[in-house]
């Protein structure tokens, strides 16, 4: 079959560029263990409510010092729906869903996350101004979403 | 003597004809029209549905509307508005327009685009159908796994979607062929790539990303239907499956199509631009070149609607890099339809008063769009009525008010008739003032934290006065769309002939009388020029203000001076968009439907497949063959 001397060469030069991406690609996953950042942290959604990493549910404080709230997000609440922490602390934020996406936002600062059912999504903040801080999930999830909401109370710092 | 005279007659007899000549069309022309009704059509289905939504939320805890059907609406609204408005309005001027300026009597392969027609006429029957079903989708026009999954949402609306949308799939990925070969290969003589009108090389850039986009979403529905029909898991966390490769798999397509349905409406105002400010598109090699870089950088910047889903910070300083990358073609764009009107003598007609409205409303439009390119600051706004208010000022601000400038601009060479510009006015600003009641307070509510798809919220939250202000400004645009179909009634049964050439117009399509001939051309014309009919009649200059051509010089004959013969029409594409459908359908009624649809398939198929293209009885025009036998 004649081809073109042009088509044929575009044809070679594809040909070539993808095998030299799917060779860097499969270059960097097996020789460097390159993976995408992505949801490193995995979880069964069944055995959420069970699990040792969101017991008990709420704030905790952790070991060195730093705070850590454990939220579960299901249809169509938050557990737990009232959540206390200091002012100028460092919050880490671990969320996890038992049926379908949620959303996690806390209206007013930039602390918004999805809920992934499968997934632990975790995000660390610090609220510098003391006060209440409304809770919506803002990710369509079903017949009720409109209900789905939690308080967030941020006490002022201890002096 | 007036230009109007220039031309001959229109060819009304174009439109004439039964319910049969309409259904066995091929025609790019009568093609094109039928999917302009059908576009208005559910232009106002889509509306109504939006009207709804917006009474339910005008105060707080509204009763209008139970959730579930809330929720119908909101999923029906973004679906309507998106496959069955935007995509096929874009494609009514596309078909009718293309051909005639490129220089072509018709499209590559017109039995597959009456294919493509009927094929997105009866997948948009079907997913309307689930109303009278009783039971819509009601996951959202991006319906996110797993909440669309048998186990959260058993009932048929989602099955009613995805397959809809599928068959609606292949409507657009046969059309993108045809066009692309149409544009490809059947310019006219000395027409090169950079004498293309920007509409037309627009277009082309639309059909390259519809065939490159509609693969990823169509393998994600059908894992979708797959888990759904046939007890797969790839979307079902319990098992194993992942909700997150939805997302990417939808988003890969989505966003793509938002640049499907911006670049039709930025083909036309690079149009109108010129024509009504009497000078050359500023830039125009930059402006197409601006276009291939947005279609492409289109195709890196998908998981900018993921910066929630925690993809991680490298993911998403790549995919904010390449967003904000986007506006620097999209600025170039603005820049040089500004730089167009820039000391031209403006002609104020409804096409350049839509067309100005579009620069202008696609720039707010824009600016919260690379607000959101900002990772930080996307995380404040994801999800809340600010994305709301950002979408709308691009689709509705930016594709709605481009493709009306469209209409207007072409309103004369489609029917024949000028259509009334006081009522055009009036409907711009009716149109321009509502668009701005609804959508800009929305930024506000989204500011204030008011989160998207919600049915009520409670009074205590402030959100009431922005709300009941946008649901004033959605009536204002619905009075607006009123006055449009009105000014269109009146222009079709009492409008002043509009002659070939109303605008003074640079393309080839204005070289015609209105409407075309079924033939589109007597003679193909050879093209000098990116502005053939300016050349043809006011010579090599710049300066259009006095004319070099002896007026009344047509450019075309009345009669062709050659045989010609159109490919005569068919009846085997609807069957077989039929048969396709009732695939579609019988998924959802048993087994037997889908044979039956599968057999009404192939029979189309090879009818169509075996049918000489010009037969006993095709249209010809012009002088019989000579030596007569």
């Amino acid at each position: 079959m004649r081809v073109d001397p042009y088509e044929r060469a575009w044809m070679w030069a594809s040909a070539v560029m993808i095998v030299a991406f799917v060779a860097t690609i499969a270059y960097g996953a097996v020789t460097q263990s390159y993976h995408p950042p992505s949801h490193v942290e995995t979880i069964d959604p069944k055995q959420v409510w069970s699990s040792p990493s969101f017991q008990p549910l709420g704030v905790v404080e952790r070991a060195d010092g730093s705070i850590e709230v454990r939220v579960i997000a299901h249809m169509f609440a938050f557990q737990k729906p009232e959540i206390e922490v200091p002012a100028g602390r460092r919050v880490t934020f671990r969320l996890s869903s038992v049926d379908v996406i949620h959303g996690f936002q806390i209206v007013g600062t930039n602390a918004n996350t999805m809920v992934m059912p499968g997934y632990v999504s975790e995000f660390t903040t610090v609220f510098e101004k003391p006060g209440e801080y409304l809770i919506v999930c803002n990710e369509y999830c079903g017949l009720s979403h409109h209900v789905m909401h939690a308080k967030l109370i941020v006490t002022p710092r201890a002096r | 003597m007036s230009v109007r005279a220039m031309t001959a007659p229109g060819h009304e007899s174009l439109y004439s004809g039964g319910m049969r000549s309409w259904l066995t069309t091929v025609d790019h022309k009568r093609i094109g029209v039928l999917y302009g009704i059908s576009a208005l059509f559910y232009f106002v289905v889509g509306g109504v549905e939006a009207l709804i939504i917006r009474l339910q939320l005008a105060s707080a805890d509204g009763t209008v509307v139970g959730a579930d059907t809330f929720n119908q609406l909101f999923t029906m609204h973004g679906t309507t508005m998106v496959f069955l408005v935007l995509m096929p309005l874009s494609a009514a001027l596309f078909n009718y327009m293309i051909p005639l300026m490129i220089g072509a009597r018709d499209v590559a392969f017109p039995r597959l685009n009456a294919f493509s027609f009927w094929t997105f006429l009866f997948g948009s029957l079907l997913l309307n159908l689930s109303f009278l079903v009783g039971n819509p989708p009601d996951a959202g026009w991006f319906g996110y796994a797993n909440l669309t999954s048998k186990q959260y949402n058993p009932g048929m609306g989602i099955d009613f979607w995805l397959l809809s949308v599928q068959i609606m799939g292949i409507a657009s990925i046969a059309s993108a062929v045809n066009f692309t070969v149409t544009i490809l290969n059947m310019r006219a003589h000395g027409m090169s790539l950079m004498r293309m009108p920007l509409f037309v090389w627009m277009a082309l850039i639309v059909q390259v990303l519809m065939l490159l986009a509609f693969p990823p979403i169509t393998v994600a529905f059908i894992y979708l239907m797959f888990d759904r029909f046939f007890g797969t898991h790839f979307y079902i966390p319990d098992a194993g499956g992942t909700p997150i490769l939805w997302q990417h798999l939808f988003w890969i397509f989505g966003h793509p199509e938002v640049y499907i349905l911006i670049l039709p409406s930025f083909g036309v105002v690079s149009e109108v631009l010129p024509t009504f400010s009497r000078k050359p598109l500023f830039g125009a090699p930059f402006m197409i070149f601006s276009g291939i870089l947005i279609g492409f950088l289109g195709f890196g910047v998908w998981s900018h609607h993921m910066f929630t889903t925690g993809l991680g910070a490298v993911a998403d300083t790549a995919f904010s890099l390449a967003t904000m990358l986007i506006a620097i073609p999209t600025g170039v764009k603005i820049f040089n339809w500004i730089a167009t009107l820039w000391g031209g003598h403006i002609h104020f007609k409804t096409p350049l008063y839509f067309a100005v409205g579009m620069v202008g409303l696609f720039i707010i439009g824009g600016l919260s769009g690379i607000m959101h390119a900002s990772p930080p600051v996307d995380i404040q706004q994801h999800d809340t009525y600010f994305v709301v208010a950002h979408l709308h000022y691009v689709f509705f601000g930016g594709t709605v008010f481009g493709l009306f400038a469209g209409i207007y601009y072409w309103w004369p060479k489609i029917t024949g008739r000028m259509i009334g510009e006081g009522l055009g006015k009036l409907h711009f600003w009716l149109m321009f003032i509502g668009m701005n009641l609804t959508f800009f307070p929305m930024h506000f509510l989204g500011m204030d934290g008011m989160p998207r798809r919600i049915y009520t919220y409670a009074a205590d939250l402030g959100w009431e006065r922005w709300n009941l202000i946008a649901t004033v400004g959605a009536f204002v645009i619905a009075v607006s769309v009123l006055v449009f179909f009105v000014n269109a009634v009146r222009s079709v049964r009492a409008g002043e002939p509009a002659g070939g050439d109303p605008w003074d117009g640079a393309t080839l399509e204005w070289t015609m009388s209105s409407p075309p001939p079924e033939y589109n051309f007597a003679i193909v014309p050879v093209v000098n020029s990116a502005r053939p009919f300016w050349l043809h009649k006011f010579g090599p200059t710049r300066d259009i203000s006095t004319r070099t051509r002896e007026e009344g010089t047509p450019p075309q004959p009345d009669t062709p001076p050659e045989r010609i013969d159109l490919p005569s029409p068919s009846g085997w594409p609807i069957l077989a968009a039929l048969g396709l459908s009732l695939v579609g359908g019988g998924a959802l009624v048993g087994l037997w439907l889908v044979l039956v649809g599968v057999a009404v398939l192939v029979f189309g198929v090879y009818r169509w497949a075996f049918q000489p293209l010009e037969r006993l009885g095709h249209p010809t025009f012009g002088p019989a063959p000579g030596g007569g036998r």
